[in-house]
């Protein structure tokens, strides 16, 4: 009876803007070069100044702050209204971790014990004080954990210079013992192919960094551990996502729990990104708007409102086509999903 | 009442649930574990300004280390834009509050006279914003002769590869010609380069072609850099007054 719920297009909509802006990361990544003459790629530190924690941080130690930067206030003025939308579906480290999450394999049901809200998660929010308070007195050490300084300089002192050694190398591996038949010979694919990244994707020169080794590990770990916890990172560390559920505690919008509805099926937690507890009591400071959990309810118990409605009127928004027809048992309304049940149908869910 | 004054009233008074409880005790806690970190950092070496890491040498633009450290969020913009790869996530070269904090390693890359991307690129200002012509001018950090290494000065052997690729409008390496003895006990005449404390940038473009390598018989130390006049290699009269 229960059917696979059809995932909702805010959620593809999401996945957009959530692949658009980390490939606007990555190209804004790769215009950070040198460009003729002696000028560097233009708005290359968008993502820095929207971040609202190195502005804050830089300002509590420095007293000053970068023009650019006031950006940031538009952060946090989205933050105030809609909540951590800023960690669902604008930030691309969020999204990198959000696709390592997608890849998890495993039974839904351990997805789904897993996916609950952990008290652990409030480890964000002390790292945020620390760092603010170290910040307070001048020692601004933010950029360890900020995620887009994590990010970019892993990416540039670690990963990107292991890719580039990488790709040169196979190319030129390829091109040294060019296999092939006859006139038939694979360098005539692969030689093209390298003339593209070199022109677009790889370093004029390949580039070494000292130190790289932990940085690149850190990151390595950071990523792998979505396999464990999903979006381990915007969880438990990052303290940007803290320091916008702190100023998002109380946002606008709104996930509403129709109790009526609800089954205690339990499956809105099995894709819950930012262990919100949709189940019960929605905090909507772990909340990444990533519209799951209303996805995947089988029972369309789960909205997202404007304001506080805090009585649920009854009018049923699931129409009657939607229900399971049940001519024998007439007047009775269709029985509580067992768990178990439940959790056969969410092994299909991603 | 309609949701948007609930909403302002749940706002002020946040219903159990959802509320961020954090409590106060940990809260606490995290600010003293703040407090902490500041001291700990306070009481390393650096932090004296009496002793000075010469491997510390910061892109050219960058503010005095305090200032510095205060903005620096760390990003590795500049180590990713440098066209000479020169520039690198910082280890323990600027104590434990310094790490990954940029920092130039003048034996892999050098300072490009004509460029000043870093500044261009430096999302906080930590390297505040140069014309090239300023830069040109800003030091880094100083050469220095290893005379024990040196093709001329320990080899008697001819080399100007130093001189040739100081990049200052008066080159800041200059020639004393001195006539020596080879093993042979034959005479020759060989040119032994000197560096001109007022004139040398730091660059690091003479340590990164020097001939010899690992290390370099030219290298580059931060002493002598602009951003700090505490880290001068002649005596100030304020610093010898401080004794």
């Amino acid at each position: 009876m229960a059917k696979k719920q059809k995932t909702s297009w805010i959620v593809w909509l999401r996945r957009l803007a959530q692949t658009g802006f980390f490939l606007l990361f990555c190209y804004l990544f790769l215009q950070t070069v040198y460009h003729p003459i002696n000028q560097a790629g233009r708005g290359v530190t968008l993502f820095f100044n929207l971040d609202p924690l190195v502005a804050l941080c830089s300002w509590l130690a420095s007293h000053a702050l970068v023009g650019a930067m006031l950006l940031s206030l538009a952060t946090l003025a989205v933050t105030f209204i809609c909540g951590r939308w800023f960690c669902g579906w604008v930030c691309p480290f969020g999204a990198l971790h959000n696709f390592f999450t997608s890849l998890r394999g495993g039974p839904a049901k351990q997805k789904l014990e897993a996916g609950g809200y952990h008290r652990w998660q409030k480890a964000k929010y002390y790292l945020l004080v620390a760092f603010l308070v170290a910040a307070l007195l001048g020692a601004d050490v933010v950029g360890w954990l900020d995620p887009f300084s994590f990010f970019f300089r892993s990416l540039s002192t670690s990963i990107y210079p292991a890719i580039n050694k990488g790709l040169v190398a196979a190319f030129t591996w390829v091109y040294d013992a060019n296999p092939g038949v006859g006139p038939v010979r694979l360098t005539l694919v692969t030689e093209p192919v390298y003339s593209f990244l070199r022109k677009y994707f790889l370093a004029a020169a390949q580039p070494y960094y000292w130190g790289s080794l932990l940085v690149g590990s850190l990151f390595i770990t950071v990523v792998a551990l979505n396999f464990w916890r999903a979006r381990f990172w915007c969880r438990y560390v990052c303290p940007l996502g803290g320091l916008l559920g702190v100023v998002g505690k109380n946002p606008l919008v709104r996930l509403n729990k129709h109790q009526e509805k609800c089954n205690n099926c339990r499956l809105c937690l099995v894709d819950c990104q930012g262990g919100a507890a949709p189940d019960k009591g929605w905090k909507p400071s772990e909340c990444f708007y990533c519209w799951n959990c209303k996805s995947d309810c089988p029972a369309q118990a789960i909205t997202f409102t404007v304001g506080s409605p805090h009585e649920v009127t009854c009018h049923s928004e699931r129409s009657e086509e939607s229900r399971p027809a049940s001519p024998g048992v007439g007047a009775v309304r269709e029985p509580p999903l067992l768990i178990d049940r439940g959790i056969e149908v969410g092994k299909k869910l991603r | 009442m309609n949701r948007f004054s609930r909403w302002i009233a749940d706002f002020l008074h946040p219903p159990k649930e959802a509320r961020l409880d954090l409590g106060r005790r940990a809260v606490l806690g995290a600010s003293l574990a703040g407090v902490g970190a500041k001291l700990l950092f306070g009481i390393a070496p650096e932090a004296s300004k009496r002793t000075f890491n010469p491997a510390l040498i910061r892109p050219p633009g960058a503010l005095a280390e305090d200032d510095f450290l205060a903005r620096c969020i760390r990003c590795g913009e500049c180590m990713k834009v440098c066209p000479t790869n020169a520039i690198h996530p910082a280890s323990l070269e600027g104590g434990f509050e310094g790490l990954w904090t940029p920092v130039l390693v003048t034996s892999l890359g050098y300072c490009d006279y004509e460029c000043n991307l870093c500044s261009q690129v430096c999302p906080t200002h930590a390297i505040r914003q140069i014309e090239v012509a300023e830069k040109q001018k800003i030091k880094i950090g100083l050469a220095y002769i290893d005379r024990s290494r040196c093709l001329p000065w320990a080899y008697s052997k001819t080399c100007i590869v130093c001189e040739e690729h100081c990049p200052t409008p008066k080159k800041a390496i200059w020639f004393e010609e001195v006539e020596v003895r080879n093993i042979q006990g034959e005479k020759l005449t060989v040119k032994q380069p000197r560096v001109d404390p007022e004139l040398c940038i730091g660059c690091g473009i003479c340590e990164v072609k020097c001939p010899v390598r690992a290390p370099a018989a030219v290298r580059v130390a931060s002493v002598g850099e602009s951003r700090n006049p505490e880290n001068q290699i002649l005596l100030t009269t304020d610093s010898y007054g401080q004794g």
